[in-house]
């Protein structure tokens, strides 16, 4: 994952013009109305804060809590950056939603056979060296995309020597770092951004989970050590018991 | 049958068995046809049947409401509060509530406690039954059901729900053939009867021994599960040690659910049980308690929450309420030695403990997590329906198992004249 595949949202260039949404709804095959939320329609949105557009997707973590969360492995980090989802392996169980420090995965909860949506980075596009649509779609270059390194460093290189930029890059710590950079003129917090954990979100069930094999050789050696103790102090109390009765007529 | 036949009987003859089933009677009559003859055609109506009938009729258009409408027919669930009632009353307060079956085993085969062997069954029909409560509960919640067996085959080590859901499949087995002996008792072949009883035997001491690592494991990862929950879950409730408060606190309110179904047990059925081992099974909860209380208590502080618990929020009420009904009033009735002698008085303050314990894990899986959603949930009626159906089914099934097989020392049954005399 040395070379993975990333995209800024420069909020300063953004004019709401909502290309990119009608590209993503394209690409998928949904139908073209307008959302103004996330939905399992609508897998960016432009949402308006004041005069400000921001665009909302899957922030595509470089160490995804859902793909952690996800116990079939059907949410998965590939190698050139997208996190995917592979539905045949789904079994409904929403832990995904429930992970997701940005409250990104939409279920189908209106279907009889439900599954999770979310962006891809158009995954199958840029395995074959096209852009994601929605960021081909922008006629602003307010959406950008490469590879991180670079595109975390033209990010930097933006904010360092404009003044107007807010000096941080929403998405280089948050959650430990992601594949989806935001840079704006207006702090995130008004502009409806949350503020994960800045550390990886798997390392917070990390530890408790590489602590099964001590659990299993700690606990179950202590409970036989324990149950020997039993058995042997029986065994005495029974010798004894016996010896006595042996002893006494 | 023969609707002709039927002769109804009065009431009082059939109530000396303890269940009211359609007793046949075939006898020959003189033209040679068969008649059969029912004690009872139609099971008596009291109170508690209806009630039964309700619930049931509920849970059934609730199961219709899920399976033929779908998940927004049948629950309030959205995408900020993906999880609600079924993960938390149905899986989380399902799961904690069946620890009594390991926590009784170990005392009795581990440690030795042989007066507690006498509620070992009941403690093990109780856990298995709650488990199988939780198997029913996730053909409901999950959103693709018949994948149920995905994780048996696609793995994901790093996931706390895959740890969780090996350690109740396996789980669930040892409780079964923990359980099995109760089952297999009344094989009518002594030969196979007795090769099952003695290969049982054999590997008992395993089973308990699996079954004690496997279930602290899994109560713990179900408060595992919320530790990717940071910053969305109220800090009043999200701690790195979730996973040991989760342990802690299901051992006590298993312990609880156990007194509480043996007190039921003693009063309405013929149960030859001496009632001080519930006050001895008391003496057991709440040291537990304490230790819980204190290890929370101490964790709120390390953690900084101790300003969050004087704030005027819905939140900091909810905590108290689940502190108040789990630590400090059991702890408070269970210091008085006149309360711990009566069964009655242990039995309400048990229930106070299980309510308790219920509180604190409906606030982890929505209470706490409503403020970060930014949106109300409010269960559908339904969702109430499919629960109160599942926790039903597992009450009737504990009833009949307790009254068909040897769960408990049951006094010889009475004479029915005898019965009869005294109720003359």
């Amino acid at each position: 994952m040395e070379r993975t595949k990333a995209i800024l949202v420069d909020i300063t260039k953004c004019i709401g013009c909502r290309s990119c949404e009608q590209a993503c709804k394209e690409a998928h095959g949904f139908p073209k109305d307008t959302e103004a939320k996330l939905s399992t329609t609508a897998l960016t949105v432009i949402e308006e804060h004041g005069d400000k557009y921001v665009r909302r997707m899957c922030m595509h973590c470089q160490d995804p809590a859902c793909a952690s969360a996800c116990l079939v492995g059907a949410l998965k980090k590939t190698a050139l950056g997208p996190v995917t989802y592979d539905k045949s392996k789904c079994i409904g169980c929403r832990y995904c939603l429930v992970a997701c420090p940005f409250s990104v995965p939409r279920y189908e909860w209106t279907k009889l056979v439900p599954y999770v949506k979310k962006c891809d980075m158009c995954a199958a596009r840029q395995e074959s060296g096209q852009p994601p649509a929605c960021v081909e779609a922008c006629p602003t270059g307010a959406s950008i995309v490469g590879w991180r390194n670079e595109i975390l460093e033209e990010a930097q290189r933006r904010v360092l020597n404009d003044p107007k930029y807010v000096k941080h890059i929403y998405g280089s710590e948050e959650a430990g770092g992601t594949s989806v950079f935001f840079i704006s003129d207006v702090p995130f917090e008004k502009l409806g951004f949350v503020a994960p954990p800045q550390q990886p979100m798997p390392t917070l069930s990390a530890a408790a989970l590489a602590d099964v094999p001590t659990v299993v050789l700690v606990g179950g050696s202590l409970l036989a050590g324990i149950y020997w103790i039993t058995e042997r102090r029986n065994a005495v109390a029974g010798a004894e018991a016996r010896e006595q009765s042996e002893k006494k007529p | 049958m023969n609707g002709k036949g039927t002769v109804k009987k009065t009431r009082s003859n059939d109530h000396h068995e303890g269940h009211e089933g359609c007793t046949k009677d075939t006898k020959e009559s003189e033209t040679g046809r068969k008649w059969v003859m029912t004690t009872t055609l139609v099971p008596k109506i009291t109170l508690w049947r209806v009630i039964v009938a309700v619930i049931f009729a509920a849970g059934l258009y609730a199961t219709y409401a899920r399976f033929a409408l779908g998940l927004s027919q049948s629950t309030h669930l959205t995408d900020p509060q993906p999880w609600g009632l079924w993960v938390g009353l149905g899986t989380l307060c399902g799961v904690g509530l069946s620890a009594g079956g390991f926590g009784i085993a170990a005392a009795v085969y581990l440690l030795g406690f042989e007066r507690y062997r006498p509620v070992l069954r009941t403690a093990v029909l109780v856990s298995f039954l709650g488990y199988m409560s939780v198997i029913a509960g996730m053909m409901y919640e999950l959103g693709l059901p018949w994948r149920i067996w995905h994780p048996i085959v696609m793995w994901n080590r790093h996931s706390m729900l895959f740890e969780v859901s090996w350690c109740v499949m396996l789980y669930s087995t040892v409780l079964a053939l923990e359980f099995s002996p109760a089952l297999v008792e009344k094989i009518p072949f002594a030969g196979l009867r007795n090769w099952y009883l003695k290969q049982h035997h054999r590997i008992l001491i395993g089973l308990v021994l699996v079954g004690c690592v496997l279930s602290s494991l899994h109560q713990s990862f179900l408060g595992g599960l919320y530790l990717l929950t940071k910053g969305k879950l109220d800090p009043l409730w999200y701690t790195p040690y979730l996973t040991t408060l989760f342990y802690l606190s299901a051992i006590p309110a298993g312990l609880a659910v156990t007194v509480m179904a043996l007190y039921l047990c003693v009063r309405s059925l013929n149960v030859r049980l001496d009632t001080r081992i519930l006050g001895e099974l008391s003496q057991v909860i709440a040291p537990m308690l304490a230790l819980y209380g204190i290890f929370r208590g101490v964790d709120l502080a390390t953690h900084g929450a101790l300003p969050y618990l004087f704030k005027w929020r819905e939140e900091t009420l909810s905590f108290w309420v689940e502190i108040g009904l789990f630590v400090l009033a059991p702890l408070v009735l269970l210091s008085l030695e006149k309360a711990r002698n009566n069964p009655q008085f242990l039995y309400w303050t048990c229930s106070l403990v299980v309510m308790g314990f219920m509180a604190n894990r409906l606030n982890v899986s929505i209470t706490g997590l409503q403020a970060s959603a930014g949106i109300y949930y409010v269960p559908k009626w339904t969702e109430f329906a499919a629960t109160l159906m599942v926790i039903t089914a597992v009450v009737l099934a504990f009833r009949y198992a307790v009254v068909y097989l040897d769960i408990l020392p049951k006094n010889s049954p009475q004479p029915r004249w005898m019965v009869n005399g005294a109720a003359a």
